[in-house]
């Protein structure tokens, strides 16, 4: 079984260099940003946290940072009441048509987010309100962010034994204590992980943000975009890296509050 | 508790609605209005953007035509804008198919532990912004990049690496990837590794117990991970404008440019319907597929 040996070896070489590939530019990006010249260069040239001053000192790149981070948490807000809200009409009230509401609800998922951008835009000039201040990207990012809430809250109200409710109502409890006291803390699991995906999507989407960003409300994704199309100087790796550090910090937040696996597959 | 009970009779009385309607209809208004207003509303007026004439002065003018459609198809330039799309679509699918084989059956015979770390450096790339993503490709990718740099040290190159169609192909592979992986990975480890065991020991060569069990076997996955990727690719807007530079015409590209750019919204709209005329046949492609290999399996 010589041969097999070897087998394992390619397949376990192969294995690490895709790995490598797939890291890289992450590891990279992080490496800029703490990197003190200009450009990234073997050896490297020192460590410096020259570029997170460089960050701090511009305006349009903390506004645009603070101002995704306010978009997201709004668009969090609102998708995950209306997603949460629809799982539990569609799966416990529905009947004819289920399955049409089911499909009405998740298709801004497969439909390339570009092409929903550029309908939202034209619509949204044809009725008069433009891109004008930030309701059109509210509106924007909530349709993309609800299928992510609704697919999550409704695999585990699928699964959510109505008996335990049942029994609350049959030892005299109302329906809104019942809802607080045992629907809640069971979906509450589904709900942040909903909740953590339609942050993380709501705060990295460009698409949407590309055609319906107004003059003054540019989200940082968008932000980074316009800036490495004519430079890319540490800055933007700065930038990049901060977003990161807050990406890390939410999913260590989640895994915290519900546990990791949540976050992939909605389990609880 | 009888004070609570009391306030829920009052609540429950406030919010029933009359004519006999289940008020829990009222949880799905709010979902069911969004999308209806600010999705199916907009892509129909999109449909009936695309049958308007171009006006000079504004952005269209209410004759209805067929004009853009045969403009947006028959135009050689649109026409090789289409086919380039398509070929990155391609290209990209079957690289990452490639690459990410490997990955899949390495993920899906991992033991428990290891798997949950691998999963996680699977996923996590999915978690960086896309822009981010494109722009540690363009540090290694730059004339004066690092992969330039680290080719220079063995006197080769520097090759021109970005803003062609070299540089697309390399990110579009990057961050599609997982897309493929995960479906892979999900249906490689439905087969239980006792029947390639067992292929083995009844002589077969691994090369052929691969290609007669292993592959057939992970066909769904192969077919979700290569949709997936395809579609994903097809609209993928970042990666030809910053690793093309504006170099490398894509169809969303095309789209975003004509309308917001030449405020040429009849012909916008009919290209981004063709877009999604393809889209939605490449996913229905898919589903006749499945079914016809479910078919095989029962």
């Amino acid at each position: 079984m010589e041969g097999e040996a070897r087998r394992r070896w390619i397949l376990k070489i192969s294995v690490t260099l895709i790995y490598l590939f797939l890291l890289a530019p992450i590891f990279i990006v992080v490496a800029a940003a703490f990197n003190s010249g200009e450009f990234l260069r073997f050896p490297p040239e020192g460590f410096s946290f020259r570029w997170f001053q460089r960050f701090l000192d511009s305006q349009p790149f903390v506004d645009a940072f603070l101002f995704s981070l306010r978009l997201a948490i709004v668009v969090t807000i609102l998708a995950t009441l209306i997603g949460t809200a629809a799982a539990f009409y569609v799966v416990r009230h529905s009947r004819r048509f289920r399955d049409l509401l089911r499909l009405m609800i998740i298709l801004p998922l497969p439909v390339p987010a570009i092409l929903t951008g550029i309908a939202l835009l034209i619509f949204f000039y044809a009725i008069g309100i433009g891109t004008q201040g930030s309701i059109a990207l509210v509106i924007g990012h909530t349709l993309i962010c609800l299928p992510y809430v609704f697919l999550t809250v409704s695999s585990v109200l699928v699964g959510f034994n109505q008996s335990l409710e049942e029994a609350a109502r049959n030892l005299g409890a109302g329906p809104w204590t019942t809802f607080w006291r045992i629907t809640l803390p069971i979906i509450k699991g589904a709900m942040i992980s909903g909740a953590v995906f339609a942050f993380i999507i709501s705060f990295d989407q460009f698409p949407i943000s590309l055609l319906l960003a107004g003059v003054g409300s540019t989200p940082l994704p968008l932000q980074l975009f316009d800036y490495l199309r004519f430079s890319f100087d540490p800055t933007a790796a700065a930038v990049s890296t901060i977003s990161i550090v807050m990406t890390v910090i939410v999913v260590l937040i989640t895994e915290r509050l519900v546990g990791l696996e949540s976050l992939y597959w909605g389990k609880r | 508790m009888s004070t609570a009970s009391g306030a829920n009779r009052v609540l429950e009385r406030i919010t029933r609605i009359p004519f006999g309607l289940n008020r829990m209809i009222l949880l799905i208004v709010p979902a069911f209005f969004l999308v209806l207003i600010f999705f199916i509303g907009p892509y129909l007026y999109l449909l009936y953007m695309s049958f308007m004439s171009q006006a000079p002065a504004a952005p269209y003018e209410s004759t209805p035509t067929l004009e853009n459609y045969s403009i947006a198809i028959r135009d050689s330039f649109n026409w090789r804008v289409i086919r380039t799309t398509l070929q990155f679509g391609v290209l990209t699918t079957l690289i990452t198919l490639v690459l990410a084989y490997p990955l899949a059956y390495h993920l899906a015979r991992a033991s428990s532990r290891v798997k949950g770390i691998l999963l996680i450096l699977v996923l996590s790339p999915l978690l960086v912004g896309i822009v981010i993503r494109s722009y540690g490709w363009m540090i290694l990718l730059a004339d004066t990049g690092l992969v330039n740099q680290a080719l220079g040290v063995f006197g080769l190159g520097p090759y021109s690496l970005m803003y062609n169609q070299t540089g697309v192909m390399i990110a579009l592979v990057h961050i599609y990837m997982p897309f493929m992986v995960l479906p892979l990975a999900g249906s490689l480890q439905n087969i239980d590794p006792d029947i390639e065991g067992a292929s083995r020991s009844l002589g077969a060569s691994p090369w052929t117990t691969f290609w007669r069990v292993t592959w057939p076997l992970s066909l769904p996955g192969v077919a979700a991970g290569s949709i997936l990727v395809f579609v994903l690719t097809i609209s993928a807007y970042v990666i030809p404008a910053l690793l093309g530079g504006y170099n490398v015409m894509t169809l969303p590209l095309l789209v975003v440019q004509t309308v917001s750019q030449l405020f040429n919204w009849p012909l916008g709209s009919a290209l981004a319907m063709v877009f999604f005329a393809i889209t939605i046949a490449i996913i229905w492609l898919y589903m006749k597929f499945l079914n016809w290999m479910m078919r095989g399996l029962t």
